[in-house]
């Protein structure tokens, strides 16, 4: 059996998506006394949804694209950094958090040595400072 | 030398409890608009003469929380629990809102009542071109199409949708209704000639009316506004309405003490008795009515119960 | 002539010196506002407002003009060189101008983008001094039904923006449709998918959805690159750094294109300058001889929204000054301010104030060649900020995402959207679903909707009123050809391979 490729599963997401749409649109009311209640749209834009899925369904079995993933586990990486920074702003504040996360990507994904990366994060961070708040009055998280 | 101790803490604590409250850093004005938004604009004027005024030992900076029409803004303050230095204007939507949205879990209740500055009242209008000089020929052309009139206006649970339901109920009659998300849609909506009718506010259409576009049919107010001496109010014109009114004030996060709300009712109370406050509720065509925190708390009860009467009749679902 | 009296008067006003600096400032910091994401010229505007009470009314009214039109000649430095669109309007300047960055052409991207800035400011305000008071009332006639049809013409350039797969570029449209859905619905208050979180109450900021998907995709993706040098070539000497001659020859119909489509346009109180770049770039890309380069990095692809973006502040100027009404969140800002200062923005403003509108119309031409002479010189030096290492770049744009994005909401579940959708742009690129059509989804989705019902319920119910109408119909039938018309290229080819 041929290997379900990438179009399959994204389809399939789709299609859930695009049934969610419909059974949370269709409690609403579709049409009301003055026109088309909120309803309306939704319910068509999830059929059409869930249709164009299940064609993208069927032609990805005929299709042979393949989707090279190897740099996911790196770019993955980087994101869970970059959510770990968002999750810190509450705790250590906007210009500490990123610059472990500058401290990070150019120590870990760049490889480069530990100067250069913590030259770098506290140079930007210290540019972000004195850019946001101090010149131009912007609060940072 | 106990006793002493205990005489000294005595003294040193009613000394505290008869202190009253001043402000020792920059106060905190939220409003629930961007910037440019009604609110946003009111604090802005607001802070500025508390400035020229000389009211404040402090700075007043205003903060936007826009989100939900006021239900972030609201949420925020709830958060703020015993914050002294921030304050926020709340408008009709605060009020309205936690009625009809499962989200707007934080009512005026939930908050610190300061004081209630404004009521804004309106004007019926339509293009200077239409057919009907006065309400009654509006309400009677209804009468002869039902449901094929049509009045432009902000959403269902908007001042400009209650006085229709109060119309249509007082009269037996139906028109359409159609929302549009922003004040200019609307006057293009009724100046092109799309809709039949409008709610709109005094000022906006005085410059219309001024230049020949609008006519004016009557006043949604108990009475007359100075600037419109000829036009009857909605009693005036025989119809047995009373304006529901739409309502702007001052409110603080809940579980301050209370010389802290006694020291708002004081500042606000002065605001409103202020040259620079006066003109700028003419300038707007508001009416100045400040009413103080144990009256804001009467008046939101009884505001909160005609509204959710109101909306129900429209058909709207109330969730509280 | 009265326009030409009218104009000298103006001329004198706006060349006091006090005015003149005034402008300049205006200009200077719009620009330095428009560079940086998020932080826009409402709040800038709303911020100042104080100040303004020192100043002359006139020249109080000019600076803050002159911060709106400046912000858009910066906003698309950050979508050319880092992908980051510096204002919602600058998001159409992304596909092309980050591209020709890509390819080393970042200097003549900027460049382009300040020229064709100039040419269509500069006819946005000669439309604004021409045609304002006639073109205010024909833009009344503008209703529910031609909006409708304007943005279904909008949603029609989707087909022009699909790449390869147009069932996954309607796809990707879908969902755009659906996240501009989210949150309370105008007519009825209901809440519509906000999984009960107050926060998404009002919606998803459309600025969130597009850094987040644009410019932090863009460093995810990236991240495949283990070297760390520039990821960018920045060719040396000054001729490269500009555009050619080539490139100016190129874009003789994007400025046009620009100009027209951003004032008329603008115009409406309904629609923005965002709709308004994107209709430009996709009939720029229409009536090209080589379409299929578009999204690659072609200079028209830049001049086009740049332009658009520009015309239309003097497009949204002519409903604020001729009529008192909004034609957008920075316009409301001013009218607010002009209310503060005593004025009655209104239809009798112009003829009560000539010397207010005929100073505010002369500063803007001023205006516009201080812009032009300001952006072209720092057209190289911003070229080189490029020139940094990727591990430098790479962590200032994702800094410069979040700061842009909380800056306008104070919000840290923005934040997190932004976060979830860099994830989604990541996943987008590698399962090549394009972006640009979730764009054109979410922009246009919410007024798409709303037109349609307003129309309907103008109607009572009778769909006719769409093609009843001469505007609306005419443009609803040209989003049809332009949806068909590959299709049937597309069918015609299906028959070829069978008939083999």
């Amino acid at each position: 059996m041929k290997r379900l490729s990438a179009d399959f599963w994204s389809g399939l997401a789709l299609g859930g998506l695009g049934a969610y749409i419909i059974v949370t649109a269709s409690r609403w009311e579709y049409l009301g006394q003055d026109g088309p209640g909120p309803g309306f749209f939704p319910l068509w834009y999830g059929i059409a949804m869930s249709a164009l899925s299940l064609l993208l369904v069927v032609s990805s079995f005929s299709k042979s694209g393949k989707v090279d993933w190897s740099d996911a586990p790196r770019a993955l990486a980087t994101w869970a950094a970059f959510a770990a920074m968002c999750a810190a702003f509450k705790l250590i504040g906007f210009l500490p958090a990123f610059a472990l996360l500058t401290f990070f990507i150019v120590a870990v994904m760049y490889r480069r040595p530990l100067v250069v990366a913590a030259t770098v994060s506290v140079a930007l961070a210290a540019g972000f400072y004195v850019l946001f708040p101090l010149a131009l009055g912007v609060k940072l998280p | 030398m106990k006793k002493h101790l205990l005489f000294a803490l005595l003294v040193g604590s009613s000394t505290a409890f008869a202190q009253s409250f001043t402000p020792t850093r920059p106060i905190e004005l939220v409003v629930h608009t961007g910037p440019g938004g009604g609110s946003d604009v009111l604090a802005r004027a607001m802070v500025i003469m508390l400035e020229k005024e000389k009211l404040l030992p402090v700075r007043a900076q205003v903060a936007n929380k826009p989100g939900g029409g006021g239900v972030v803004a609201a949420a925020y303050l709830a958060e703020k629990k015993g914050e002294t230095h921030t304050i926020g204007i709340f408008t009709g939507v605060w009020l309205t809102n936690p009625l009809t949205s499962n989200e707007a879990k934080v009512s005026l209740k939930d908050l610190t009542p300061i004081a209630r500055l404004l009521l804004e009242p309106a004007v019926i209008a339509v293009k200077a071109d239409a057919p009907y000089k006065t309400l009654a020929d509006f309400v009677n052309a209804a009468k002869q199409k039902p449901g094929e009139l049509k009045q432009s206006g902000g959403s269902i649970t908007s001042r400009d949708n209650v006085v229709r339901q109060q119309l249509q109920k007082a009269t037996g009659t139906r028109w359409q209704f159609i929302s549009f998300p922003g004040g200019g849609e609307r006057i293009a909506a009724l100046l092109g000639g799309h809709v039949n009718m409008m709610v709109i506010e005094p000022n906006e259409a005085g410059e219309h009316i001024r230049a020949g576009n609008m006519r004016v049919l009557a006043q949604v107010n108990e009475t007359r506004l100075s600037a419109f001496p000829n036009v009857p109010t909605l009693k005036e014109a025989g119809f047995n309405v009373t304006p529901v009114p739409q309502v702007r004030g001052v409110v603080a996060p809940p579980g301050i003490p209370r010389e802290n709300v006694a020291y708002w009712e004081g500042v606000f109370s002065k605001l409103s008795q202020t040259e620079s406050w006066k003109k700028y509720v003419a300038d707007n065509q508001f009416e100045n009515a400040y009413q103080g925190a144990a009256e804001l708390t009467k008046f939101y009860e009884e505001f909160t119960g005609q509204m959710r009467g109101i909306l129900q009749e429209a058909g709207v679902k109330t969730v509280r | 002539m009265e326009i030409l009296s009218g104009l000298m008067q103006g001329f004198a006003v706006a060349l006091q010196p006090m005015n003149l600096l005034w402008c300049f400032v205006g200009v200077v910091l719009g620009t330095v506002i428009g560079v940086m994401p998020g932080l826009g010229p409402p709040a800038t505007i709303a911020m100042l407002l104080p100040l303004t009470f020192l100043m002359n009314p006139a020249a109080a009214m000019i600076m803050l003009a002159g911060i709106y039109y400046g912000a858009k000649y910066g906003g698309s430095t950050t979508s050319i060189l880092l992908n980051v669109p510096g204002e919602s309007a600058s998001v159409a300047t992304c596909i092309d101008g980050y591209q020709m960055a890509r390819n080393g052409r970042a200097g003549a991207a900027l460049g382009i983008a300040a020229i064709a800035s100039f040419i269509a400011g500069t006819v946005g305000v000669l439309g604004l001094m021409l045609i304002a008071p006639p073109l205010a009332r024909m833009s009344l006639a503008f209703s529910s039904p031609e909006y409708f049809a304007l943005m279904a013409l909008g949603l029609a350039m989707v087909v022009l923006l699909g790449g390869d797969s147009m069932v996954k570029a309607l796809l990707a449209t879908l969902v755009g449709l659906w996240l501009a859905g989210i949150g309370t619905d105008l007519f009825s208050q209901t809440s519509r998918f906000t999984f009960g979180r107050m926060e998404l109450l009002s919606g998803i900021d459309f600025v969130v959805v597009a850094i987040g998907v644009f410019a932090i995709g863009e460093v995810l993706a990236n991240m495949h690159e283990r070297g760390g040098a520039p990821a960018i070539a920045v060719p040396k000497g000054l001729r490269n750094l500009l555009p050619t001659r080539q490139d100016l020859k190129d874009s003789r119909f994007a400025f046009a294109n620009g100009s027209l489509v951003g004032f008329f346009i603008g115009v409406l109180p309904g629609a923005g300058s965002t709709i308004a770049s994107f209709i430009s770039y996709g009939i720029e890309k229409a009536v090209s001889r080589h379409p299929e380069k578009f999204g690659q990095g072609v200079v028209e692809g830049v001049a086009a929204p740049e332009g658009a973006n520009n015309a239309e502040t003097g497009g949204a100027l002519i409903p604020m000054l001729t009529l008192g009404i909004p034609g957008s969140s920075t316009t409301a800002v001013l009218l607010a301010a002009l209310v503060l200062w005593g004025f009655k923005p209104g239809p009798l403003f112009i003829p009560e104030n000539p010397a207010m509108f005929w100073g505010l119309v002369a500063s803007m031409y001023l205006g516009n060649v201080m812009l032009l002479v300001l952006n072209l010189p720092l057209v190289p030096v911003f070229a080189q900020v490029l020139r940094a290492p990727t591990y430098v770049l790479y962590p200032l744009v994702l800094g410069i995402s979040v700061v842009g994005v909380y800056s306008t909401s104070s919000s840290l579940f923005d934040v997190w959207l932004l976060a979830g959708f860099g994830l989604g742009g990541y996943l987008m690129r590698k399962l090549d679903y394009p972006s640009a059509p979730l764009i054109l989804g979410l922009v246009l989705g919410g007024a798409m909707e709303r037109a349609l019902r307003q129309s309907l319920m103008m109607s009572d119910g009778s769909l006719s009123i769409l093609v009843a109408r001469p505007v609306s119909a005419v443009m609803l039938s040209l989003a049809l050809l332009i949806l068909l018309v590959p299709l049937f290229g597309k069918f015609n080819a299906w028959r070829l391979k069978a008939l083999k």
